[in-house]
């Protein structure tokens, strides 16, 4: 049997008495290795495929954009920094759902939960941080093209005076896309071992999701009641960033009826937000039961 | 010095009626503490409680001086862990996922790279330690799972069933590893089985549970004391009843234990009885394996207290 060596006889044990990180020091560096191990990092080279082949795709549009203001000399509001995302959205989606499972399920299928668990943070913190790394991953993500577009925009000429807010607002967008994607795919990816039923499950939400409320806001929208197909944006992230880009900080909407009042965007975006973390205090209400597993 | 106690320890699940365990108490010293039960005896269920992981129905207990309902994460912080069951990311590497376990343990990064390359190799991982642990045996498996539990220094581990599912000779190496872990390294270890005889040899304590129920708690030595028994083990044709007959002539009692013979040596004196013993097999012409005082086996415990 080569795994008995003789070796392990000649080296004596060594006790170590060197400092300890706290509480924080440990969180960050579970969210670091969380958020890299996303993109595949510390993993098989094959991990690392599917998210930059995404990356590079959701890059795309951006790069067209600032080549056609560069080279065609076009006017720089052909960067439309919030509708970003809109645009992407199939393949933000496709992130969160393949990689989402990286964070959740791969620690459930592997029962590497129970190690995790029986760490000093303990399986509540230990939830939040895993949601937290997902949400700095697609962070990471969306916002690379408002970066390439925004730098790519101010080389070509275009004036910061007239980009930053546009860009600012889209920036405030992204993370709200982020907190509310990765509660989508942490919620779906925490309640199977399962890998391919928690990219489905995300892919139905996300992506039909989006087109659903599209239709149906389209329908609204001919049957004259915009007001409530305004709503319906509850039911997509994208559809929903969008209305609050559009009600809070007065950027143009994608979609067919967004409100059309501050109040309507303010009520929208906390009601989301009240979604959200009821959905986080069930992830870590599943989390504290795994641990006693 | 004390690392667990346990006072009328009680865990029921839900609302079952039947306890997963009853009124336990016990104390848990230095050295190598074995957990014996069969399966459902709730060995797992009380390394959970002591991580605190798992809160019980009635009763207290502290690892370390801790309280496992209010100090849940100093206790987790001071202590290793290896579960019963997989818990290794395939498609980690062996070295990759032990620095990253002593990191979520505290350990700083420099630290946790130098402390993690050393207990593979204290496990005997060295080589295999780049390789993803997706390939590996269930002997390597065990060991990397060993090496995460190891991997912070801690002040006490517990492992649970850490000769699962190994073949004899993994299984040797195992136990030595765990009796190391006990004795060279000082670190007190808490080591479930539902074989009595595995931990009766690498033990110092050994705690019997039958069904949530504590059987007995006792020093290894209370196990396998002197029986005041004497076993001769000789070799040849016919051996047991040819030298059995021939002790019986000179008057001495005896009867057989396997193809041993078990002497009571009340009424020789123990080193007239090992000449007696020797002359014999020298006149028989049978070759003597060993003469040796009999000593009680967990094994022997188990089946007298246990039905079944
Ligand atoms: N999560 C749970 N919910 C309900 N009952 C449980 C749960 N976990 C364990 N039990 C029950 O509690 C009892 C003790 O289980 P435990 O896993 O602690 O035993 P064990 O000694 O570790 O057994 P094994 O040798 O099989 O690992 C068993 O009867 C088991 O069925
Ligand atoms: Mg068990």
């Amino acid at each position: 049997m080569s795994e008995r060596t003789g070796v392990i006889h000649d080296i004596g044990y060594r006790p170590y008495t060197g400092p300890r990180e706290g509480r924080w020091g440990i969180v960050a560096g579970l969210l670091r290795h969380g958020a890299l191990s996303t993109f595949g990092f510390g993993r098989s080279a094959r991990s690392k495929v599917l998210p930059f082949g995404l990356l590079v795709v959701t890059l795309v549009p951006a790069i067209v954009f600032v080549g056609i203001i560069s080279f065609v000399g076009m006017d720089s509001e052909l960067l439309n920094y919030a509708g970003y995302q809109q645009v992407t959205a199939a393949f933000v989606s496709l992130f969160v759902a393949a990689q989402a499972p990286v964070l959740f399920t791969r620690d459930l299928r592997s029962g590497a939960i129970s190690l995790y668990l029986a760490r000093p943070l303990g399986p509540a913190a230990f939830a939040l941080v895993r949601w937290a790394s997902l949400v700095l991953a697609i962070l990471a993500f969306v916002v690379t093209p408002l970066v390439v577009m925004f730098v790519g925009g101010l080389g070509a000429g275009a004036e910061v005076r007239d980009e930053l807010p546009r860009f600012l607002v889209a920036l405030a967008g992204a993370l709200l896309l982020a907190v509310l994607l990765a509660t989508v795919g942490a919620t779906a990816a925490s309640l199977t071992m399962r890998r391919g039923l928690a990219i489905g499950g995300t892919i139905v939400v996300l992506i039909f999701g989006l087109g659903a409320t599209a239709i149906l806001q389209e329908i609204g929208r001919e049957q004259g009641v915009e007001d409530a197909a305004a709503w319906l944006g509850l039911i997509s992230p994208f559809v929903l960033v969008d209305a609050v880009q559009h009600g809070l900080g007065d950027a143009a909407s994608s979609f067919e009826t967004p409100p059309d009042n501050p109040t309507t965007a303010a009520l929208m975006l906390l009601i989301a937000l009240a979604a959200a973390a009821a959905a986080l205090l069930l992830l870590v209400r599943r989390y504290r039961t795994r641990g006693s597993r | 010095m004390t690392v667990i106690q346990t006072r009328v320890l009680t865990k029921r699940y839900g609302g079952s009626k039947v306890a997963a365990l009853d009124s336990l108490s016990i104390d848990v010293g230095e050295g190598v503490t074995g957990v014996v039960g069969a399966n459902g005896a709730g060995k797992s269920t009380l390394i959970k409680i002591l991580l605190g992981l798992l809160s019980p129905t009635s009763g207290d207990a502290t690892v370390l001086g801790h309280d496992i309902r209010t100090e849940g994460e100093a206790i987790r912080t001071a202590v290793g862990y290896m579960p019963e069951h997989d818990c290794l990311p395939p498609d980690m590497r062996a070295i990759d996922f032990v620095v990253h376990m002593g990191r979520v343990s505290g350990l700083p990064p420099a630290a946790a790279r130098e402390r993690a390359a050393d207990v593979l190799r204290h496990v005997g991982l060295a080589e295999e330690r780049y390789r993803l642990m997706g390939g590996y045996s269930t002997g390597m498996k065990q060991r990397a799972k060993l090496a995460q539990a190891l991997v912070h220094d801690p002040r006490l581990v517990m492992l649970d069933e850490p000769t699962n599912g190994l073949d004899p000779a993994a299984r040797e190496d195992m136990l030595a590893l765990v009796r190391r872990i006990g004795h060279d390294f000082g670190i007190p270890v808490l080591v479930t089985s539902h074989l009595l005889g595995e931990l009766e040899r690498i033990s110092d304590h050994v705690v019997v549970l039958d069904a949530g129920h504590l059987l007995r708690s006792e020093a290894t030595t209370a196990f396998t004391a002197d029986t005041g028994h004497v076993l001769v083990e000789v070799l040849g044709e016919d051996a047991q009843s040819r030298m059995g007959q021939a002790l019986a002539a000179r008057g001495v009692a005896w009867q057989p234990r396997g193809q041993l013979l078990e002497i009571d040596p009340a009424d020789a004196p123990p080193d007239a009885l090992r000449d007696i013993v020797r002359d014999l097999a020298a006149e028989l012409g049978l070759g003597l394996v060993r003469i040796q005082p009999q000593t009680g086996r967990l094994e022997d415990v188990f089946r007298e207290e246990v039905p079944a």
